[in-house]
């Protein structure tokens, strides 16, 4: 399975996501509406993972070098975050959002695939390899569902409480994974140029991200005076994430990057 | 704590406005120091320099618990101080990111931005201060947090202690991390390197090396303009690299087809290839392109050719010629032999992500002659010293646990009802 298959897996995916962000606001009113969502939901997963495990298998390395490929994963994690999380907190709103958002990304991918050749450079073969980009785009995944749910706190008066209960638990746990994969990073830095923190700019910003991530949660520890400083800090940490990501490439300060690929 | 409404500054419990104000004193005094007295001499900083610093700060937090109820302890350790800490590593890391670094520390500081600083930021004084704060508030917290142990709370102190542990130990083992690059040809024993001033220096370790070797990736082929020697077409460039189980590719409009492919290969007499394991050897392909249009057939062998042996290409037309990129390296291993004073040897393959440790170094394949690709006669290493590194890992591994209990947990005291409601 190669690039040219994709399209075949993507826009399938692309519809049955689609399809259970709309049914998914009949299931107050229609029946069956919720099983058909779930379904709906979990065949669009299912192909889409399908794509990814051919494409490894392919490929004969992980699709996680190129900016094309974690755009794949990011596409797989937050329709497979946004429907858990959907099954744990019943939000109909956040289905319909990540549905929506990882259909745009397969859409890029689409669009403006950056294909790369099988060549893996000797510091990216590495147990590390996988587990940190893995860990990495898992919580981008989880970090971008928050930063919806800031938008919908930021729309409402108070109390934000039923929001807070989502966002804490989402940001919590991307935060976790933002940390796993920068300490395996690290780890894997170690292994590879013989010093875990080098101040890259690309470790820098990643850094940078963390940080405000960490500013949302002790902000939360401030009480109800600080709520709308809390919601507001999370689209532009999520800015600072995607500098991280993909416009890291693109600074002045890191055209002497090594994690430019 | 009480909230107060006609909060009083400077009076009562301390809060958000306090800690702006002085968070935003550090940061000034860190730009006065750097402006008036230059950059940190960190060579100052060595063992045991270091080593009496962290002692000191490790006494200051435990002093603290004698004021840990103390308001103004409560505020030192307190949220809004601990957010305003973060906001200001936050805006310097910033900085950092966007301001090319310098490799080395500011040495010609010219303009205002290098004179405050800003292009070697993580060895500024600004930044160091803030750094220093965040380990006092953060080794109070804990301390204060130690006072009255709560199992319960054990993620808090994963998270929190393996933070301050990483922090203190990067900082302060920084000034004690030695990094060289040491030049091994093959068959020689070398044991001196340059240090940072340029001057030779030998190092407790020697290197022998047996023998250095690479695996190559197959190589791509193109379609360039012949004059200009620039790959086709202009605006992005066809490439397809060697894949016999996918033959069949298309560049710059003419269908090439791979006929035979020879990773190892010499150059026989008749200008055809063959297979040879050797040193000299070089990828070469036999091909055949067909122009779509006008039906042209050119068929022939190609390479890249290295040191040993010249290119090969094959001229499509007058405009247009096939040929062959230089393999991008797969992996490269020195195979070496390591002495130390007290008469041990150690045998190792040195790659990339596979370092040796040697007592209290380590050694890192590093790179090799990039002209010479395979055939290159030497092998660089990088040899590391950093004493400190155990103590990074083993904060390394309490926040590995902190991560993982706040992703299990998410905010512990939050749980969700029928309803959808917080608890």
């Amino acid at each position: 399975m190669t690039w040219n298959n994709f399209i075949y897996f993507a826009l399938p995916a692309v519809a049955l996501w689609l399809a259970a962000g709309i049914t998914v606001y009949g299931i107050k009113t229609h029946r069956h509406a919720s099983l058909f969502t779930n379904i709906l939901m979990l065949a669009g997963i299912a192909m889409f993972a399908l794509f990814i495990t051919g494409f490894w298998i392919n490929i004969e390395r992980p699709p996680m070098r190129t900016m094309g490929e974690t755009r794949l994963w990011y596409s797989f994690f937050l329709s497979a975050t946004g429907y858990l999380a959907y099954c744990r907190w019943k939000y109909t709103w956040l289905l319909s959002f990540t549905a929506l958002i990882a259909s745009v990304f397969v859409l890029i991918n689409l669009l403006k695939p950056e294909i790369h050749s099988k060549n893996l450079m000797p510091a990216l073969q590495s147990i590390w390899f996988v587990p940190h980009v893995t860990s990495y785009i898992l919580s981008y995944a989880m970090l971008g569902a928050a930063t919806v749910g800031s938008f919908i706190g930021l729309r409402k008066t108070r109390p934000y409480s039923n929001i807070f209960c989502f966002l804490d638990n989402m940001v919590y746990a991307g935060f976790g994974f933002l940390i796993l994969g920068m300490l395996m990073g690290a780890v894997w830095a170690k292994e590879a140029w013989g010093h875990y923190w080098s101040w890259d700019p690309k470790e820098t910003w990643a850094f940078v991200t963390a940080l405000a991530y960490l500013a949302y949660i002790h902000i939360r520890q401030s009480g109800a005076k600080y709520e709308k400083t809390a919601l507001w800090i999370l689209p532009v940490a999520f800015i600072l994430l995607m500098i991280t990501w993909v416009g890291v490439n693109y600074l002045p300060s890191a055209q002497e990057s090594i994690h430019a690929y | 704590m009480k909230q107060t409404n006609n909060h009083i500054l400077w009076q009562t419990s301390w809060k958000y406005t306090e800690s702006i104000i002085v968070t935003s004193t550090i940061i000034i005094a860190g730009f006065v120091l750097q402006i008036t007295v230059g950059s940190i001499n960190f060579s100052l900083l060595a063992a045991p320099v270091n080593l009496l610093l962290g002692g000191v700060i490790i006494l200051l937090c435990i002093a603290s618990l004698w004021y840990r109820n103390s308001s103004l302890m409560r505020w030192f350790t307190g949220v809004p101080m601990s957010v305003c800490l973060i906001a200001a590593l936050l805006s310097l890391s910033l900085l950092m990111g966007l301001t090319p670094q310098l490799v080395n520390s500011a040495k010609d500081a010219v303009g205002l931005f290098a004179r405050l600083g800003f292009n070697s930021m993580a060895v500024s004084w600004t930044f160091v201060l803030i750094y220093v704060t965040i380990l006092l508030s953060l080794g109070c917290l804990i301390a204060r947090k130690m006072c009255r142990f709560r199992v319960k709370e054990w993620a808090f102190y994963m998270n929190h202690a393996g933070l301050w542990l990483t922090l203190f130990a990067a900082g302060l083992g920084h000034v004690d991390m030695e990094r060289y690059i040491i030049l091994v040809y093959e068959g020689k024993t070398e044991w001196r390197v340059n240090s940072a001033n340029g001057n030779m220096k030998e190092l407790p370790i020697a290197i022998h090396l047996n023998d250095f070797d690479m695996e190559e990736y197959p190589p791509s082929l193109t379609v360039i303009d012949s004059a200009s020697g620039m790959p086709l077409p202009d605006t992005s460039p066809d490439y397809y690299q060697i894949d016999t189980e996918t033959p069949e590719s298309i560049l710059n409009g003419w269908s090439i087809t791979l006929k035979q492919y020879i990773h190892q290969a010499i150059r026989n007499s008749d200008s055809t290839y063959s297979v040879a394991s050797m040193p000299g050897a070089a990828p070469a392909a036999k091909i055949k392109a067909v122009h779509p249009e006008n039906g042209t057939e050119v068929s022939g062998w190609i390479s890249c050719g290295n040191r040993a042996q010249p290119y090969m290409m094959l001229p499509l037309n007058e405009q247009q010629t096939v040929v062959m990129t230089m393999p991008k390296p797969k992996r490269f291993m020195s195979d070496i032999e390591v002495y130390t004073p007290d008469g041990t040897v150690r045998k190792s393959i040195l790659e990339v992500n596979k370092p040796l440790k040697v007592g209290s170094w380590t050694i890192y394949q590093y790179g090799y002659d990039n002209n010479a690709g395979r055939l290159s006669a030497y092998s660089s290493m990088e040899l590391v010293y950093d004493p400190w590194a155990i103590a990074v890992y083993a904060g390394f591994i309490l926040m590995t646990l902190g991560a993982v209990a706040m992703i299990w947990n998410g905010r512990l005291i939050k749980r969700v009802t029928k309803k959808g409601e917080c608890k």
